[in-house]
């Protein structure tokens, strides 16, 4: 099966995980061990230097290799640091980055239409995924509820919110993959017993993303939930790597 | 993938693998309040068991971990609906221990249990307190596992206070449930420093690089297989012990084979 994953990060952050991928060819040996044919990733200097490292960086270190995909952070466009927003996404188009993060509470900015409104426009104009890491905080919210803001806000905004806890999270997003088109999942900790199947059987497939969380999860588990997953191989194609593909060709940087 | 292990291969191909009949030695019945199962009934557990070749796991029910006296009964009639699949523990809570001497008088009476269950964090009552000791005692004269849940930092089950428990009653076999979550030196330091206690895997599992490490530095003969299901999918906590780097030897011992020592005679 083709794995496509959306959540894969190497580099030194200043807390390193319990095994550290510091290289990128850290990153490259797992996927090859695992059996991950590529994935979309970031480089810890995103979130714990800078946006202007870590979005230079991973576009040097993962050019040489074509199952990696880099992606990028956002910041408020008012500072100047990344460029007007037009300079940003021309730097994007040429760089072959087609999907951005946002960590609002280490790069200490508001993510909502006040600070950000031009360039959430902009993503939600050119279908531009934005992916959060659940654990993030703005305007005083957290997780879901920062994903619930955000959307009533930008309600066509494709977000892909990375890392739901362990402890079942379907009383939370449920309702906002039901209100929002554009909220995507990924499966890294959808660790639920059945929860795969009983979400596709009520929403389809289309809204989960096959994620690792590599460095600090194991690959192999949301990789063996997927494969024997009680869904049609159609789906399963869908999650493991079809949706991801679906969402970057949409892109329009 | 460059993981040339025939197992892995066999269980990526298959969800299964016939000489692996997996034994969770970690697992719950019921419903919970923080958080929705699809799959909660037993008939349901045994498919996704089924699904992923567990032979058998080892059950508290959530009631139980609650009201013990109603949980507990609950969670043996499982057992005797299904004796070829489920096993359970006794769950206990100090809080109320006078209950705790009633349950453990039943202990033979209800039948199907084959260990205790400690949840000290949410009980918030320490493994070392008192109310525990008639549980100690119990399990001590029949040598009767205890699954407690551990959690690194905890101010009661931590892996240090594991090591206080320990070695107050060294025959225990003590079954560190999430492993110390968190605190993996100390969770390792407990177990090399007491050969009863083992390293179970629950929610461990999906730390990259703590399986292996396990296995190099304690061994993989005192780590233990378990998933919490009906919480999580025994794909999941497979497939991150599959993906380790560990031998296929390892890979036995932690799935199955170190279940089926400590149980012994016990499990269907």
């Amino acid at each position: 099966m083709d794995f496509f994953d959306c959540n894969a990060a190497y580099g030194v952050p200043s807390v390193p995980p319990f095994k550290p991928a510091t290289a990128v060819e850290d990153l490259l040996e797992e996927m090859a061990w695992c059996g991950i044919a590529r994935a979309l990733v970031r480089h810890a200097a995103l979130d714990n230097e800078s946006p202007q490292t870590g979005n230079r960086v991973v576009v040097e270190e993962t050019a040489p290799h074509a199952s990696l995909h880099p992606t990028w952070a956002i910041l408020p466009t008012q500072t100047g640091e990344l460029g007007a927003l037009e300079e940003f996404l021309a730097a994007m188009r040429e760089a072959g980055v087609r999907a951005l993060w946002a960590f609002p509470s280490k790069h200490r900015y508001t993510l909502d239409a006040v600070t950000c409104g031009d360039v959430l426009s902009a993503l939600s104009e050119r279908r531009i995924p934005l992916f959060i890491q659940r654990g993030e905080t703005s305007r005083g919210l957290t997780g879901w509820e920062l994903a619930g803001a955000l959307l009533k806000e930008f309600p066509s905004l494709v977000l892909v919110v990375t890392g739901h806890g362990s402890w079942g999270e379907d009383r939370y997003f449920r309702p906002l993959v039901e209100a929002y088109e554009g909220l995507h999942v990924d499966t890294s900790r959808y660790e639920l017993d059945g929860g795969i199947v009983d979400f596709c059987r009520k929403y389809g497939p289309g809204r989960l993303l096959f994620g690792s969380a590599f460095p600090n999860t194991s690959p192999g588990g949301a990789m063996l939930t997927l494969a024997h997953a009680d869904i049609s191989d159609e789906d399963r194609l869908l999650i493991a790597a079809g949706n991801l593909d679906r969402l970057l060709a949409e892109a329009q940087p | 993938m460059t993981n040339d292990s025939p197992l892995v291969a066999e269980f990526f191909a298959t969800g299964k693998a016939a000489d692996c009949p997996v034994i969770d030695c970690h697992a719950h019945y019921g419903p919970f309040q923080a958080i929705y199962f699809p799959k909660v009934t037993p008939e349901a557990m045994i498919d996704s068991r089924d699904r992923a070749g567990v032979r058998c796991v080892i059950c508290s029910g959530h009631a139980a971990l609650v009201d013990p006296a109603r949980g507990n009964a609950e969670m043996a009639d499982v057992v005797r609906r299904f004796p070829e699949r489920f096993r359970a523990y006794m769950a206990l809570n100090p809080n109320y221990p006078d209950n705790l001497r009633e349950e453990l008088a039943r202990f033979d009476e209800l039948g199907g249990f084959v260990g205790l269950k400690f949840l000290s964090d949410y009980h918030r009552y320490p493994i070392t307190g008192e109310a525990y000791t008639p549980a100690y005692e119990f399990a001590q004269e029949r040598e009767l596992p205890i699954l407690m849940h551990t959690w690194g930092g905890s101010a009661y089950d931590s892996p240090q206070q594991v090591a206080e428990v320990a070695s107050r009653y060294p025959t225990i076999p003590i079954l560190m449930g999430h492993s110390g979550h968190g605190d993996w030196e100390g969770a390792m330091r407990t177990a090399l420093d007491h050969p009863r206690v083992y390293l179970e895997l629950c929610a461990a599992y999906a730390v990259h690089g703590v399986v292996e490490t396990f296995c190099q530095r304690v061994g993989s003969e005192r780590v233990l297989f378990g998933t919490d299901l009906p919480w999580f999918d025994p794909h999941y906590g497979i497939g991150c012990v599959l993906q380790s780097r560990i031998t296929d030897q390892d890979r036995h011992n932690i799935l199955h084979r170190n279940a089926e020592g400590l149980f012994a005679g016990k499990l269907p």
